[in-house]
């Protein structure tokens, strides 16, 4: 199996693995089945997105056999649409349709972030070496996401001045981080 | 963006260009950014902590990469490896970038029309090779090139599309090793044996020695066996005039194997072939009645003149010798057909007043051999009528090349896979009779 192929198919099990997690246990409130099958469409588009990328579309389109110009549509159509944006947000919806569980929301979120820097080395072609100026910020990320299911564990702990603690640096880190994105996004 | 194309329309003579970068956010960053707002979206809503936690490091990659500088122009080199190649020729083109600092260079070639890419079609890497093949004659865009800069965080693409260099794509010479020649031959030196006594080496004769020959040539046994002394005689070596006259007004069959192709193609291997005999080679580009020529001449590099002369009247333009493209046949000058040459005709035979133009020319004492490149049918449908139609036009075209045998002009088909030797056997063997006209048809008209 050569490299592309395989982070592709990393890409594909961590898409599928994500939905998986976040739809079970499955619920049946609200819009949960609408969710589901959005996440599962958004997995599904991203990764067939990913496969056919490579096939040549004919620079001349005229006055082709409509099955030829149905295939075109379908692959242009495949490669518009931001699959996988639809999919994350799916994915957290279908997540916050359950009930509180703080370290397996922490968990999809890794596999959130995972699946995400695995579609985009698929897509460029990269090697995973690409991504290795960016383990330090990822590692702040992964305490971060302790923090928060650490802040979303203290409820159940009760009320308590470390609660009140853990709560104030989960905000302050949240304000940080947004702080930080709100250039880059006016920028974009 | 394309490259600015130096006096030879390839660029080769101006090796680096400056180029302005389109930067966008990737797509990577709008899905890093989506992930982020989503979910702190989500933890507001649902006072949930956890999801806030979700956010973060999406978030933090985006703010990390904020500050990352972007270079507005990037230096490309392009260098082609030849800037004219024959059909099915490999040719390689380098690119190399200069001042994208630390982002990683992504390349895509889209090749263009006839050009088959020859190994990857897309690589990383500050300088990167692309192989490829013309598969036709003519001027081809090699293609358009995608260069896509990422900075290391991967979130901002730069990007530029490039138009490639133009390759000139000569037709590939077909496999001609053998030559016709004419009976009589002008008084010039080359590398055929003439019927006349010379300084050659081929063998001719034994007559009486007389005064003035030469020592070495005397033929002992024979002097020995008639009491006399007898010297060898040599044929002369002469060179001939070749005019090549490719009709390429019907091009018709598929492409790649048309008729146009195979005259283009059987023309260059002529010319191969009779320049590497020393003969001087010409050609003439008949299209519509008008003609484009180049005057024949000598040496490897005519070869080279005769393609560029054929390809350029082709397009429609001047030919390299600054001939007038336009010009009708009767008007071309004394140079560019001279008396007594051999003409040899690449066409379908499709055009009624090239055909007349052939007998005209025969009329006037040219020898001439016709290459008949017609290798394709009218399409039919299958109705008795358009059986019967295709059946009279057979029959028409098998009228017209009786018609010109009729007035001595040999006329031989070549199918453009076999080599021009096997169509030609009959003519190679012994010199072709120079001649006027001696067809019944000719000395009527």
């Amino acid at each position: 199996m050569t490299r592309p192929a395989t982070i592709r198919a990393a890409a594909a099990l961590l898409g599928a693995g994500c939905v998986v997690w976040a739809a079970a246990p499955l619920v049946h409130t609200g819009l949960a089945n609408l969710a589901l099958a959005l996440a599962i469409l958004g997995v599904v588009g991203g990764v067939l997105r990913l496969l056919l990328a490579g096939v040549p579309v004919p620079e001349e389109t005229f006055l082709l056999p409509t099955p030829l110009r149905a295939w075109l549509r379908f692959l242009e159509t495949l490669r518009l649409v931001p699959w996988e944006e639809g999919a994350v947000i799916a994915i957290v919806w279908l997540e916050v349709m359950h009930s509180s569980r703080p370290w397996p929301t922490a968990g999809l979120g890794a596999a959130l972030i995972a699946y995400l820097l695995a579609t985009h080395l698929a897509e460029s072609g990269a090697s995973p070496g690409v991504l290795r100026p960016q383990a330090r910020v990822l590692a702040v990320g992964a305490v971060l996401l302790a923090l928060g299911a650490g802040a979303g564990m203290l409820p159940a702990a009760g009320p308590g001045a470390g609660s009140a603690l853990l709560r104030l640096i989960a905000a302050i880190a949240l304000i940080v981080a947004a702080g930080l994105v709100l250039p880059y996004v006016g920028k974009a | 963006m394309s490259f600015p194309s130096g006096p030879n329309g390839t660029g080769l003579d101006a090796p680096e260009f400056g180029f302005s970068l389109r930067w966008r956010s990737s797509r990577h960053a709008r899905r890093l950014l989506t992930l982020g707002l989503a979910a702190l979206f989500v933890a507001t809503v649902a006072r949930r902590p956890e999801f806030a936690g979700i956010a973060a490091p999406a978030l933090l990659l985006l703010a990390a990469g904020r500050s990352q500088r972007r270079p507005p122009r990037v230096t490309l080199r392009v260098r082609p490896s030849a800037r004219r190649a024959f059909e099915g020729e490999l040719v390689a083109i380098d690119l190399e970038i200069d001042g994208q600092g630390d982002d990683s260079v992504q390349w895509t070639l889209h090749p263009g029309r006839e050009i088959d890419p020859v190994g990857a079609t897309a690589a990383d890497g500050p300088q990167v090779r692309f192989t490829f093949s013309p598969r036709r004659w003519g001027r081809r865009q090699i293609g358009t090139l995608d260069v896509v800069l990422r900075d290391r965080w991967r979130l901002a693409e730069g990007h530029l599309t490039v138009d490639l260099p133009a390759l000139d794509c000569y037709p590939a010479p077909a496999q001609q090793r053998t030559q016709v020649v004419l009976t009589r031959l002008p008084n010039r030196l080359g590398e055929h044996a003439a019927r006349t006594f010379g300084e050659g080496i081929e063998f001719s004769g034994v007559r009486e020695y007389v005064p003035g020959d030469r020592q070495r040539s005397i033929n002992w046994p024979a002097s020995t066996r008639r009491g006399r002394l007898q010297v060898n005689t040599f044929t002369a070596e002469r060179s001939q005039d070749v005019v090549l006259l490719v009709d390429s007004t019907s091009d018709v069959g598929e492409p790649g194997s048309s008729a146009l192709d195979l005259a283009l193609r059987g023309a260059a291997a002529g010319a191969r072939a009779y320049l590497d005999a020393r003969d001087r080679v010409g050609v003439i580009t008949y299209h519509w009645g008008s003609v484009g020529w180049l005057v024949p001449g000598l040496g490897r590099r005519q070869v080279y003149r005769i393609i560029d002369a054929m390809l350029a009247s082709e397009r429609g333009a001047a030919g390299p010798s600054g001939s007038a493209y336009g010009t009708s046949m009767r008007r071309l000058p004394r140079a560019a057909l001279p008396p007594g040459a051999l003409v040899v005709v690449f066409s379908p035979l499709l055009d009624q007043r090239f055909i007349e133009t052939l007998r005209d020319m025969r009329e006037r004492g040219f020898t001439m051999l016709v290459v008949d490149v017609l290798n394709a049918d009218p399409p039919v449908r299958p109705r008795s009528a358009d059986r019967m139609a295709r059946r009279i036009w057979r029959m028409e075209q098998e009228a017209i090349r009786f018609s010109l045998r009729e007035l001595g002009v040999p006329v031989v088909h070549w199918d453009g896979v076999q080599s021009l030797d096997l169509p030609l056997a009959r003519y190679t063997r012994r010199p072709l009779v120079t001649g006027a006209s001696r067809g019944s048809w000719g000395s009527r008209r």
